[in-house]
């Protein structure tokens, strides 16, 4: 108060200087309160107000949001976010990513000579091979090479796909009669897309979101007459009522078949009830994950594992399915070498060339 | 005085003068700097979203000159931009065609015989039916652009299709797209390559067209769209006379019949709800329904919609085409098809949809006042766009090519046979 003009200094008694000092501390309140209010409107307005307090938009939590709606399963871990598509360059690097993700999201049209059914790789992993607990492809990238029990071999990114083409893409039924041969464009486009894709992840780490994510085991064992229902209910209106999918007026496949001669063969990983249910879990009815429970999940996996699709590319020849079987299928969770309904599961459809099949790589799950 | 305590309500006399000496207290200086600088902040972002208005304007103006002065020389770069928006979806980047479902541009015959103008005439009116091009047989739809390209656009585009994906010299130009708008423009889309036999010279041989004799429309049908009844109002005062719609009255030449008849009967059941449409659908029979349905299902028509919502349609053609998974939306055409033609029966089209419409459909199924979609499936969506994105997307249906008409003859044979969970919203 002692630097203050002398008429600050109330004249009179206390009860005076009270008041003086009530109406400075009204002005104080409530004048710090506005300011407080600009500035607080001030920093929403440009987005620097943290996220707790704005009540996490959209732009600012996309990675929670996305683990929330995409089978993270109440986990909170946050999600990679891939880089935007406007971010890959105008440069030789740039045309080829570019032509890698063409080829990811319609294969049949731009690696033509190696597909044999109705399926684009971007069926199953979801939005372009981003989305995480759909097998994203910024999960994959960074983990190969890598070593695989199943063909007893260090496996690289191109041996990977090598095996979705063989299998979920069915390529022996394809107008080349297999998948794309070692050194292919095809790889080389598709992995500069991955490569491209999982910018700024550690190598050698799997990252949460990678693979078809979690699902538990079911309280009952997996029905197919169930299945049958959840199917009719959820998933026809899309796949067909009889699984074979839908297409538009020019014959472009909107909905992919999930049986029958135009879906993935009998190795891929689809085939197996377990990889199926993940799938599905977290993945479908498209746009609504985690809709069925963890017992309908399962049930309609069944139901879609168990009805015939081309035959596993390493059954040929001599190879019976009861070989194939014992060699490769006994110990997975799925119909194949299985009657049902009194049909054996598994010789797929007599088709043309079956020569071709890959002998060096005889890697399933893709 | 001294004595007697002041009336805490009435200021006594020094008061006055005291507070009027006193300096502006600080609180009051900080509102007074912190409202000033809002007030600027607030005034820089306006005036540079007006000066980012005024430029694209005057941009669109000079856009507009520059085109005028090069009429007779249209220009080939624009045409290409042109035809990766409007084209490569179906024929490829290059137009290279998609072996059993989209010809070829790039070396096709047809180009190299019709030239500029052909593909004028083919892009104007559209073709469907049987086709050969380089010697391999068609059997598709290809949308008619007459009504979402502007002369300037065709010319654009039909120059870079035959001097750019071919070496054809000769391009087109716009005054002479608007010559062959007059005489063509209202036509139907081309019968296959039978109807092109008249516009190409020497074209090799054409499959025989197998258009269906389309009949006369059942009277009762014709006068129902045209005059209505005692107890119906004719569709074509509010739907328009080609069904094309406007505003919030919906576009409805091209969706699926079974589509079309599934609406009729959700609007008689309460399903669905709007008063119009309740009013109109209960005075029609099941026959009725079905008639009106394929009459429009096998309509084609030009688009009526442009964007008209101020929405960025580059967004809309984000959402539209790869979607927003971060918001939980997939790609509009994953489900309503590529170029948003629809999937019949349950997934109708939604290119040339009005845009009004489409922004107010969406806000619906978010609010849950429209909840007749199978599995819930657009009240997912709708709710987690917000008003902004809704617009966007809008805008950028009413920017494409309408949905070309259904085949009647497939019509028939066509039925909804999807159980839908009746008035289930998700
Ligand atoms: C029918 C469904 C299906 C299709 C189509 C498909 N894949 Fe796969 N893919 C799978 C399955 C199942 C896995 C195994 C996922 C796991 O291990 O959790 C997989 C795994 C992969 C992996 C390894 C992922 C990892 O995390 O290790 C790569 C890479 C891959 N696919 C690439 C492709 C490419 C490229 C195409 C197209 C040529 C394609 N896929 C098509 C089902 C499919
Ligand atoms: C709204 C339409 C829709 C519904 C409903 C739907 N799916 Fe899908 N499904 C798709 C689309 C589209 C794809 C391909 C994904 C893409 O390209 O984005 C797909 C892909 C798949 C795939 C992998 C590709 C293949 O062909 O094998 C499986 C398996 C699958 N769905 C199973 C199901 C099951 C089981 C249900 C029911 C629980 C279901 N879907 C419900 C649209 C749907
Ligand atoms: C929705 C898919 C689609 C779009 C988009 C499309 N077309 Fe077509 N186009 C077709 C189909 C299908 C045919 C064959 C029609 C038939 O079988 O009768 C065709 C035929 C043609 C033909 C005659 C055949 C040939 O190969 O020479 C030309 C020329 C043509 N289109 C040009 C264009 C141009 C230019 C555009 C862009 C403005 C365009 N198309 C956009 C589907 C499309
Ligand atoms: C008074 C104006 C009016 C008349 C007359 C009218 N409609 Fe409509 N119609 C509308 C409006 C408005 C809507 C949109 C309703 C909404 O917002 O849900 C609509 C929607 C529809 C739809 C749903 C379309 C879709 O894409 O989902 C169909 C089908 C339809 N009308 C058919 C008809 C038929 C057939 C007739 C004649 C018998 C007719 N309408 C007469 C105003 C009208
Ligand atoms: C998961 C599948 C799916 C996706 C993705 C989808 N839709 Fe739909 N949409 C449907 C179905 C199914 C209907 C039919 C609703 C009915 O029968 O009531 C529909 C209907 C519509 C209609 C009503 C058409 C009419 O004539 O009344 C509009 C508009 C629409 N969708 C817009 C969109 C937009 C915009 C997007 C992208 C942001 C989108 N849809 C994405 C499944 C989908």
């Amino acid at each position: 108060m002692s630097n203050k003009h002398p008429s600050d200094i109330p004249p009179r008694g206390e009860t005076k200087s009270s008041r003086g000092q009530t109406v400075l501390r009204a002005i104080l309140a409530v004048g710090g309160g506005l300011v407080l209010v600009v500035l607080g409107s001030l920093l929403v307005d440009f987005g620097l107000a943290p996220s707790w307090l704005t009540g996490a938009t959209r732009d600012q939590s996309e990675a929670e949001t996305a683990a929330a709606q995409s089978g993270g399963d109440g986990k909170q871990a946050a999600l990679f976010q891939p880089p935007a598509e406007s971010t890959i360059p105008d440069d030789d690097f740039g045309k080829s990513v570019r032509r890698g993700m063409a080829i990811f999201n319609d294969t049949g049209t731009n690696a033509h000579d190696f597909v044999g059914n109705d399926l684009s790789c971007s069926n199953c992993h979801l939005d372009a091979g981003r989305q995480a607990y759909s097998a994203p492809m910024w999960a994959a990238y960074p983990v190969y090479p890598k070593y695989r029990g199943k063909n007893k071999m260090v496996n690289t990114m191109e041996d990977r796909i090598k095996g979705c083409f063989t299998y979920s893409m069915n390529a022996q039924g394809s107008p080349s009669g297999g998948p794309p041969p070692y050194g292919s464009d095809v790889y080389r486009d598709l992995q500069a897309y991955f490569f491209w894709m999982s910018k700024g992840l550690p190598t050698g780490e799997k990252p949460e979101g990678a693979g078809f994510g979690k699902i538990d085991k079911p309280a009952q064992e997996p029905s197919r007459q169930r299945g049958e229902e959840v199917f009719a209910q959820n998933c026809a209106v899309c796949h067909g009522a009889d699984g074979q999918g839908q297409k538009d007026i020019n014959g472009k496949v909107v909905f992919p078949p999930l049986w029958g001669p135009h879906s993935f063969n009998w190795g891929a990983g689809m085939h197996k009830v377990d990889a199926a249910a993940a799938f599905i879990k977290h993945n479908m009815p498209l746009s609504e994950p985690n809709k069925l429970s963890v017992q309908e999940a399962w049930d309609v996996a069944a139901f879609v594992d168990s009805h015939p699709r081309p035959n596993d590319p390493r059954q040929i020849g001599d190879v019976t399915v009861k070989d194939a079987f014992d060699k490769w299928h006994h110990k997975h969770q799925g119909f194949y070498g299985k009657e049902v309904d009194g049909e054996l599961m598994g010789p797929g459809y007599p088709s043309g060339d079956q020569a071709s099949v890959p002998a060096q790589n005889e890697n399933s799950g893709g | 005085m001294t004595d007697k305590k002041p009336d805490p309500r009435r200021p006594d006399e020094t008061f006055e003068p005291f507070e009027e000496t006193r300096r502006i207290p600080w609180p009051v200086y900080s509102i007074a700097i912190a409202l000033a600088i809002w007030g600027v902040i607030m005034l820089v972002q306006t005036s540079t979203a007006v000066e980012v208005a005024d430029k694209t304007q005057k941009e669109v103006a000079k856009e507009d000159s520059t085109k005028l002065a090069q009429a007779a020389a249209p220009d080939l770069d624009a045409g290409k931009t042109l035809f990766a928006d409007n084209c490569a979806t179906c024929h490829g980047d290059a137009g290279e065609g998609v072996a059993g479902a989209f010809p070829p541009l790039h070396g096709s015959d047809v180009v190299k015989l019709g030239g500029a103008k052909a593909v004028t005439h083919i892009v104007m009116r559209g073709i469907g039916g049987k086709l050969n091009v380089n010697g391999d047989g068609y059997e598709g739809q290809m949308p008619a652009f007459g009504s979402v390209l502007s002369d300037t656009e065709i010319s654009e585009i039909a120059s870079y299709v035959a001097t750019g994906l071919n070496d054809d010299a000769k391009t087109i130009s716009a005054p002479e797209v608007a010559d062959i708008r007059k005489v063509a423009g209202d036509k139907d889309p081309f019968d296959g390559g039978a109807g092109l036999a008249g516009l190409i010279n020497d074209l090799p041989a054409q499959p025989n067209s197998e258009a269906a004799d389309q009949g006369a429309d059942s009277e009762r049908v014709a006068r129902l769209v045209g005059q209505g009844t005692d107890t119906v109002w004719a569709c074509a005062s509010c739907h328009g006379d080609k069904g094309e719609g406007i505003e919030t009255v919906p576009r409805l030449a091209g969706l699926p019949a079974p589509y079309l008849a599934k609406q009729l009967h959700d609007f008689q059941r309460g399903t669905r709800f709007n008063d119009s449409m309740a009013y109109v659908a209960k005075g029609l029979s099941d026959r009725e329904i079905g008639e009106l349905a394929n009459y429009y299902a096998s309509m084609s028509s030009p688009s009526g919609a442009k964007p008209a919502l101020q929405g960025d349609l580059k967004r809309g053609a984000q959402l539209a085409k790869q979607g927003d998974w971060s918001i939980g939306v997939p790609a509009c055409f994953t489900c309503h098809g590529p170029s948003g033609v629809g999937v019949a029966p349950n997934f109708p089209g939604i290119a040339a949809q009005q845009p009004s419409y489409v922004a107010h459909q969406l806000a619906m199924w978010a609010g849950g006042s429209r909840h007749n979609s199978p599995l819930g499936l657009m009240a997912g969506i709708g709710k987690a766009l917000n008003d902004s994105d809704r617009r966007a997307v809008a805008d950028y249906l009413a920017s494409l090519a309408p949905m070309p008409a259904m085949d009647k003859t497939e019509l028939a044979a066509m039925e909804s046979n999807i159980p839908v969970r009746e008035g289930v919203d998700q």
